[in-house]
Formats: structure tokens, C-alpha cells, sequence
């Protein structure tokens, strides 16, 4: 977006409680899709120059900072929702079932550029349960959760998302294979 | 099958459960096994704990571990580093609850306030008086891990007292360290703060037996092939992927290709493959890059140091050593079935920016749990501890490329990559670690 960036007029109660209900849809969609395993338009949610970031430690500020358990761009997560669908991942084998529940959206910024162009930064928490039906194997339900942190693109009524940032509250812990994006 | 193998009732040691090109199945789940080999490997071998950058300035502490022991890592007052057990000697308490830290009085005991210093001497007890002379604070110091060396600013202890200096134990796989520390520009080395694990339900030797093998990417990873070629085909072909997905499609090499490569294997139990990865810098940062290294060391021996090409290093039995992607990772057991791996990545003062963005990506592609390559390993790791878990199939074979050695030195044995001589290797230093009482 351009560098001149002005706050949206200060809205109506009833115009912020409509903003906040259409960027809570559209995070609970988000998710939705995800725990559909509707692949394709949740891609289609992310920005060419998208950023899909899960840091190791909450501090990290950036992802050149360090690793990270994903820092993925839309190349990376063509790739890995593809392997999520193709029966022969082995890691995806059988593929993960989740259940995503998204709570608190908070709009925590929302501004506009002076090329009409909208910028928000929204949070909120998630817990994402994850189960792989493998016969015999202890643990296969699994538990995520954190903080997750969407900046997301205004395009006239329609969000896109520049960046996704899941900040796992174990995020310095080690993990077993992870599948599914949070 | 504990006091058996422990006491050798009955002729049976841990050295019988392997055979030239067969091994025992319980090596990999039996909790005698494991309780063994922490003693007689874990507890002799030289074992990587961290890097001097980690701990710069006095006080600075790490905490690691040698097999399931944790220690402490501490740079004392005088620039020394002293490694001492995390563990306090009154109740047994952990020393330090974090990883990595400051600790420039000493260590104290958060239950009782008893303090140690770095060395592990016992400098105060609390409320002394009433011991009487009962106890003597001299006899009850933190055990001290009893050998600590460097190599080139690599930190590693032992246990053993006896143990052969750390220069014999690294033996031929020291020039992988040199390879490392020779790709600074300034000679300078640090290691981030940033580091990566993932955990498996599998033995720690299945680290070791998977990531010089290079049969199984092509069908383990088969998948990441398939994906990256849907993307490829997504984008407008293979040259417009990035090289992350490069790194996938590269598991799709054909065993020819692997074939030709070298392994190079090494008393030890150590081993490393040549290169494969294929991925070159950007033309500006070769450039600059070269330019730096020909500042350094000249144009031959930055030649040299550009084109050694080796793809990962295995420093049995606990670390793995990636120099060209400037990446060292710990394989840590815990239990018999659960393993930890952490990877560190390097940076060098004066190197293009990109060398130390490149090993970023490389680490977390090749050690985050989410990475489409390691989830297929972490998977079949832990389907190979179910498998064996039962039936009456006692021996797992270990026979590929039995007869394929090209060339053998005092220092090391030269055969194919697709041999499974790197595991025959590793199982020939386990069992006279383990043969050893
Ligand atoms: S347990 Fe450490 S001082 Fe008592
Ligand atoms: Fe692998």
C-alpha cells in the first residue's frame, strides 16, 4: 500500500460493530476452509506476495531473524496443501482432520492508503485440534493454539491476506510432525 | 532381557546383537539396551554441547545435554568453560530452568539457596551452622563433566576420563568442522539464538541411519516430488520455483545419480556424503562471497573452500553437521522411543547476507517438524518402532552395497552413497562401545 496512510474517519458505533462482524466472518471462514480441506480457495485468500509465518520464539520480529516451524510463501503453501490431498505424503498419510476454534477477533488496525487501498491488522485466538486415524499409534489427537496475527489487504469489500502469523504459545518447544497449516 | 544384557548372565553382551550386515531389533526399543548405551556411548563418546558465540561473555550459560543428562555450560571468570551437571547436590533439584542464560554469581539452587559456581564448587550452603561438621561442603560440589575440549570454537565434553583427546575422536570428520569455520570471511562464527527441534517416538539411531541414506528420498519423499512438480507446473514451469521447492524436487534424483556419489565412512561410527543439493548462491553474493574468502585465505584455498561440497556429516553419536548450509544439528535421546533433534544455525561477520538467509532455509526445511521432507521421516521412524514392535523377525538387515567399497585408508573407507556401509559403520562403533564394560 502507498506510505501516505490515514485512519478510517472515526466510525459510527453501529459501522464499527459491522466492520468488526465482517472481518470476524472472515477469519472464522478462513479456518473453515481449512478444516474443510478446501484447498483451493483458501489459497485463493492469499496474496501473491503472501506470508505464511509460525516463528520459534515470540520474540522473533522477523523471519530472517532465525528458523521457523513454517515460513511459507504462497509457492510453499501450494505445495504443501497439495501433498495434504495426495494419498502417497507419507507424513500426510493418512491425512490430518482438524477442528479450528477461533475466538476474541480483534481488529487491532485499520487503515487506508492514498491509493484507496486498505490495510488491517487483526488477532485472534485459535485452538486447533488435529487427529491422523492411525491404527494403534498413542497421541494421534493433538492440540495447537496461540495467537494468530492476519494482516489482510482491503480490496473493496473484499479481504485478502498479506500475511497470516500463528504464534504457538509452545512456540520454542520441539514438535512432532506438523501437516496441516494452523 | 535387562539383567541378561547387563550382567551377561548367559553369555549373551550387547556386542551379540550385531552381526556383520544383520542387527538385533531390541537395539532400537529395549529400555536395557538404552539405559547401556547411555552409560557405555553416551558416556564415553566426545559429545557436541555448543558453540563459544553462545556463551561470549563471563556467566553466560547453555544448558545441553550428554545422552539424558542435562549439564550446564558455563563461561567462568577467567574465559574457561566449565560443564557441570544441572542438577544440585543437596535434593537434587534443577539448577537452571532455562536454556540459556546469566548466571554470573554462580549458580544457585532456587529450593534451598545452595550455590555453585561455574566449576560446580560448592561456594555457600544456607543456614551452614546447623550441619555441624557433618558435612563438608567440598565433598558435595555438582558433578563436573570431567573432559571438556574445543575445536575451533566447537565445544564438546566427555565423561570419560580416560577418553582419547577430541582431535582423535573427530579423526577425518575434523576437515567437515574446518569446512565450516574456513566459510568465514573473518574467521568469526556465531550461532544463532533461534533454534528448531522437532521429537519423534523413535530411537535416536534412526537420525543416524536415515540422513545418509539416500535411497529411501526417492521413495519416502516421493510426494514432495509430486507437489513441487504441481507447483512448477502451477507457476510456468521449474525455473520459476523457489529454492525451497527446489530442495524437494531434489529427493527425486534418480539412484544413478546417487550411486556415483562418494560416502566416506570413519572409524567412529562417523560418516558424510558428497554434495547433492546442487543450489549455488546468487551471482553477486558468489562474487562478493569469493571476493571475501580470497581476502582470507587466497585464491587456492578459497577455491578450495567454495567447492568442497559435502552433504552432512554424521559425528556419531550425537551430532550432524551441514558446513555449506552452515547448519549443525544435536540428536538428543530421551527415551528409548523418543528423540530429540535440535538444529543451530551459523552466521559469519562479514559474509554476504544471503549465505546466512540460505542456512535459515535450509535448517527449516531440513529440521522443522512442519517441513513436507522431514514429516515423511518423522512418520516412518515411528511406523519402524510399531513394525518391530512385534512378529518373529528378529534381524534387520544391513547388507545394501555389501561389496561395494571403493577405497579404504588408514583414516577411512570411500564407497558409494547408496551403500548401507555408513550404518555397518556405525553399528561396528556401537557395539565396541557397548562391548566395552
Ligand atoms: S535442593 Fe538445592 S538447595 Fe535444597
Ligand atoms: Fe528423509
Amino acid at each position: 500500500m502507498a506510505t501516505a496512510e490515514l485512519l478510517r474517519p472515526e466510525p459510527s458505533a453501529a459501522d464499527a460493530r459491522a466492520r468488526r462482524e465482517e472481518v470476524r466472518a472472515f477469519i472464522e471462514d478462513e479456518a473453515r476452509l481449512l478444516d474443510d480441506r478446501d484447498f483451493t480457495p483458501w489459497l485463493a485468500l492469499f496474496d501473491e506476495d503472501c506470508r505464511y509465518w509460525v516463528p520459534v520464539h515470540p520474540e522473533q520480529r522477523s523471519p530472517a531473524d532465525g528458523v521457523s516451524h513454517f515460513h511459507d510463501d504462497k509457492q510453499i503453501l501450494m505445495a504443501r496443501t497439495h501433498r495434504l490431498l495426495n494419498p502417497r505424503a507419507f507424513g500426510a498419510e493418512p491425512s490430518p482432520r482438524t477442528a479450528h476454534v477461533v475466538s476474541g477477533v480483534r481488529i487491532e488496525r485499520d487503515v487506508v492508503g492514498a491509493d484507496g487501498e486498505g490495510e488491517l491488522v487483526v488477532t485472534s485466538s485459535q485452538i486447533m485440534l488435529e487427529y491422523r486415524n492411525r491404527d494403534g499409534f498413542e497421541n494421534d489427537l493433538r492440540m495447537f493454539g496461540g495467537r494468530v496475527t492476519h494482516t489482510l489487504r482491503d480490496r473493496g469489500g473484499r479481504f485478502t491476506i498479506a500475511e497470516k502469523r500463528v504464534d504457538l504459545i509452545n512456540a520454542e518447544a520441539p514438535f512432532n510432525a506438523m501437516l496441516a497449516p494452523l | 532381557m535387562a539383567t541378561m544384557l547387563e550382567e551377561r548372565i548367559g553369555g549373551i553382551g550387547p556386542a551379540d546383537l550385531v552381526r556383520d550386515h544383520e542387527v538385533h531389533r531390541s537395539v532400537y526399543s529395549d529400555p536395557a539396551v538404552f539405559r547401556l548405551e547411555m552409560r557405555r556411548i553416551f558416556g564415553r563418546a566426545w559429545i557436541y554441547l555448543a558453540h563459544d558465540s553462545e556463551v561470549p561473555n563471563a556467566g553466560d550459560y547453555v544448558v545441553r545435554h550428554i545422552g539424558t543428562q542435562a549439564v550446564i555450560v558455563t563461561r567462568d571468570k577467567d574465559g574457561a568453560v566449565k560443564v557441570i551437571f544441572n542438577r544440585c547436590t543437596h535434593r537434587g533439584a534443577t539448577l537452571c530452568a532455562f536454556e540459556r542464560g546469566q548466571a554470573p554469581g554462580g549458580h544457585m539452587c532456587p529450593y534451598h539457596g545452595w550455590l555453585f559456581a561455574a566449576d560446580g564448587t560448592l561456594k555457600s550452603i544456607s543456614h551452614k551452622q546447623n550441619y555441624e561438621e557433618v558435612l563438608d561442603p567440598a565433598d558435595w560440589a555438582v558433578t563436573r563433566v570431567p573432559r571438556v575440549e574445543a575445536y575451533r570454537g566447537f565445544i564438546f565434553g566427555c565423561l570419560d576420563r580416560e577418553a582419547a583427546p577430541l582431535l582423535d575422536f573427530l579423526g577425518h570428520m575434523s576437515t567437515t568442522i574446518d569446512d565450516l569455520v574456513d566459510r568465514s570471511p573473518t574467521g568469526e562464527v556465531l550461532c544463532s539464538p533461534y533454534v528448531l527441534k522437532h521429537y519423534y517416538r523413535g530411537n535416536w539411531k534412526m537420525t543416524f541411519e536415515n540422513l545418509n541414506d539416500t535411497i529411501h528420498p526417492g521413495f519416502a519423499h516421493a510426494a514432495s516430488v509430486v507437489s513441487a512438480k504441481h507447483v512448477a507446473e502451477e507457476v510456468g514451469g521449474p525455473e520459476h520455483l523457489k529454492p525451497t521447492l527446489g530442495m524437494m524436487m531434489a529427493n527425486g534424483k534418480p539412484i544413478s545419480f546417487f550411486q556415483q556419489l562418494d560416502m566416506v565412512t570413519a572409524p567412529g561410527g562417523h560418516s558424510y556424503i558428497g554434495g547433492h543439493m546442487g543450489a549455488d548462491y546468487t551471482p553477486d553474493t558468489q562474487n562478493a562471497y569469493h571476493a571475501a574468502l580470497v581476502a582470507r585465505h587466497g585464491p587456492e584455498k578459497a577455491a578450495k573452500v567454495l567447492g568442497l561440497d559435502r552433504h552432512l556429516m554424521l559425528l556419531y553419536p550425537s551430532s550432524t553437521w551441514h558446513a555449506r548450509y552452515q547448519t549443525v544439528r544435536i540428536v538428543r535421546p530421551v527415551k528409548p522411543d523418543l528423540t530429540e533433534v535440535i538444529g543451530y544455525t551459523f552466521s559469519f561477520p562479514g559474509a554476504p547476507e544471503e549465505t546466512r538467509i540460505n542456512a535459515i532455509e535450509y535448517c527449516t526445511g531440513a529440521n522443522s517438524a512442519a517441513s513436507p521432507v522431514i514429516s515423511d521421516d518423522l512418520e516412518l521412524y515411528e511406523r519402524m518402532i510399531h513394525g518391530n514392535a512385534w512378529g518373529d523377525q528378529e534381524w534387520i538387515p544391513m547388507s545394501r552395497g555389501v561389496r561395494e567399497d571403493r577405497e579404504t585408508t588408514n583414516e577411512w573407507t570411500r564407497q558409494p552413497s547408496t551403500s548401507e556401509g555408513y550404518i555397518r559403520n556405525q553399528f561396528r562403533a556401537w557395539a565396541a562401545y557397548m562391548g566395552r564394560s
